[in-house]
């Protein structure tokens, strides 16, 4: 290993996150609800991949596609019933969830039993420059995460759903005026912000073991992504991403995993305290 | 002719109190320990109460003050056999100089009070002086758990790791270990005693301030409090509390490890609380002993559907019982009195 090599793995680690935390940041934003059950969302896209490619033998592609779907499903479902009907108790939303993360954690291990699963690597063979080898499948997901960043911005900026969007982010009773579905907006933004968890989980599954509890490191990540990179900006978000990403990398080839998760809590911990809008936030005035 | 009036708490206090009295005489070891677990649980589940039922900050990682006076404990009386085998495994002969105070088993129980209050103070002060929301406290904590545990997994050399610290007595203060049935006692004398200190605190002007922050924490500061300095103070105590109920929890346990210190028990200990019902006390102790008392009954039958069953009732509970169980009892009892 050498430090390069950290560098450049710090950045697939960095794209899974932005993938991972554009969701989170989208529903905080948006809705201002913190969802605990982000976490368990990644896990549905595990399974489904799991299903589609290591039961049904499909193309990892097909996986990709059916995460993002039954999570976003999963995620309408949980929104339609649960925290539509939890407006403005803020504290209450975040209750909620944690039940429901307990409830998909529990119905994971019903379904699919303890035993952690694999999903083998669509693609094989790997990029060598100099002493630094990159799998083509971190590649891949490097790919992914720019693309998937590209969507967001177009559905954020370049679409009708987007602009309502963006001015309910804003101001909530003043877009209920003007005869904008809010119930609506929110029901999609939640839906997709879940679909993108899904996205990860089906990227994470060849890479790691598939557990019902996987999800829960993935959600404090997520969470200090968003501390970093301010809430409502995808720019924030993609470099807190890659900030939080190759600080644990280039940490970790220095000392020890256990010491740059310590470092980074502290860091967070600074940052809410002194530059609480986040780091990479411009101030607009 | 004169009705009697009960309150709620007295109604379900007493009788609680009085069975959790008569549980050595009528049930054996196994149960009495048991029990004397749960009363511990209640302890806990006091402890985040007071900060999130009173102050109305939800703690997502009160399992590591809870952990943090545990571990002091626990290697206190590990220590006294000299050098651990987990250690001298990394080749540490010695018991090292930032430990050496934990050869002390009562320094150590004063420790294990200070040290998760400081740490509670610490990341009080970094988090609630900040311009952040209540969502902000709520996650940093639930990062410390998740942090706390990894820490106490890696550094096997100082705290035995996965396997966790096995063997340990009954809180040896002097000398020699305390009988199941005298330390069942204990832990049921210190737990009525801080339930009635967190009954005090909270009807004290302390705690009416605190419950006026949880309401309108704008128009609170307007009145000239300061207020993240009572923020801070009350998680400083609950935390010293949590950590109090860790080391009573080793001792009834004879066992720590990282499972007993990370997200999940802090999750659980938020499930008591909710369902028992915040802002009460009595709530925050029914939901301990009850849920843990049926868990115990239904989980060793049915393990998975019991917890999804619990995540169920906590999404219901959220939902549609906001005041918990007990809490909801309170208030029918209430309008009732008041109508009689």
């Amino acid at each position: 290993m050498n430090f390069l090599q950290s560098l450049t793995d710090g950045i697939s680690v960095a794209a899974i996150l932005v993938i991972v935390a554009m969701g989170f940041a989208i529903t905080f934003g948006v809705m201002k609800v913190i969802n605990l059950a982000h976490g368990e969302f990644i896990m549905i896209g595990a399974y489904t991949a799991y299903v589609f490619v290591s039961l049904l033998k499909m193309p990892f592609v097909v996986a990709l596609i059916g995460a993002f779907l039954v999570s976003a499903l999963v995620g309408m479902l949980v929104e339609y019933t649960v925290i539509k009907r939890l407006y403005g108790r803020t504290l209450d939303t975040l209750l909620a969830t944690l039940g429901i993360s307990i409830i998909l954690q529990q119905l994971a291990r019903l379904i699919f039993g303890v035993s952690t699963k694999s999903v083998s690597t669509p693609m094989t063979g790997s990029l060598k420059l100099g002493t630094v080898v990159i799998p083509n499948y971190r590649l891949f997901i490097i790919l992914l995460s720019v693309i998937l960043v590209g969507i967001t911005l177009f559905i954020l900026f370049r679409t009708n759903f987007g602009m309502k969007l963006r001015s309910v982010s804003m101001n909530r009773s003043i877009c209920e005026v003007l005869g904008i579905n809010t119930a609506k907006i929110d029901t999609l933004t939640f839906a997709y912000g879940s679909g993108l968890a899904g996205v990860a989980g089906a990227v994470l599954a060849p890479i790691r073991g598939i557990s019902s509890t996987m999800g829960i490191e993935y959600l404090t990540d997520a969470f200090m992504v968003v501390v970093m990179g301010g809430v409502g900006s995808i720019a924030g978000t993609a470099l807190g991403s890659a900030l939080i990403g190759e600080f644990k990398q280039v940490v970790a080839f220095f000392s020890t995993e256990v010491s740059a998760s310590i470092l980074l809590f502290i860091l967070v911990i600074l940052v809410l305290r002194f530059k609480p809008e986040g780091l990479f936030k411009v101030e607009r005035r | 002719m004169r009705k009697f009036l009960l309150s709620s708490e007295k109604l379900i206090g007493v009788p609680l109190v009085l069975f959790l009295f008569c549980v050595p005489l009528f049930f054996n070891a196994f149960q009495v320990n048991l029990m004397g677990k749960f009363i511990i649980f209640a302890l806990l589940a006091i402890s985040l109460d007071l900060v999130w039922g009173y102050a109305g900050l939800l703690s997502i990682g009160h399992a590591v003050f809870f952990g943090l006076g545990g571990y002091i404990i626990a290697l206190s009386y590990t220590f006294q056999n000299g050098t651990p085998s987990f250690m001298k495994r990394f080749g540490i002969e010695e018991i090292p100089v930032f430990m050496q105070p934990l050869t002390n088993i009562p320094t150590a129980f004063i420790l294990g009070l200070i040290i998760p209050a400081v740490v509670a103070a610490l990341v009080g002060f970094f988090i609630l002086k900040s311009r952040v929301t209540g969502v902000y406290f709520s996650l940093i904590t639930l990062i410390m758990a998740a942090l706390f545990q990894m820490i106490v997994i890696n550094l096997q050399a100082y705290t035995g790791g996965f396997n966790g610290l096995m063997g340990l007595p009954r809180l040896p203060l002097f000398g020699k270990p305390f009988s199941l049935t005298t330390f069942y006692y204990i832990v049921l004398f210190v737990t009525i005693a801080v339930y009635f200190f967190a009954k005090a605190l909270t009807r004290s002007h302390f705690g009416k301030v605190l419950m006026s922050i949880r309401e309108n924490e704008e128009r609170t500061g307007f009145l000239g409090y300061d207020v993240s300095n009572y923020k801070i103070v009350i998680f400083t105590i609950s935390g010293l509390i949590a950590g109090l109920a860790g080391m009573l929890y080793v001792s009834m346990n004879g066992f720590v490890g990282p499972s007993d210190v990370g997200i999940a028990l802090s999750m659980s200990v938020i499930l008591w609380v909710a369902i028992g019902g915040r802002g009460t006390l009595m709530g925050a102790v029914v939901g301990a002993i009850g849920i843990n008392y049926l868990s115990n009954s239904l989980s060793e039958s049915f393990p998975e559907i019991w917890y999804l069953l619990v995540g169920i009732v906590m999404v219901l509970v959220v939902m549609f019982l906001p005041d918990g169980v007990y809490g909801s009892f309170k208030k029918w009892l209430e309008s009732r009195n008041a109508s009689a």
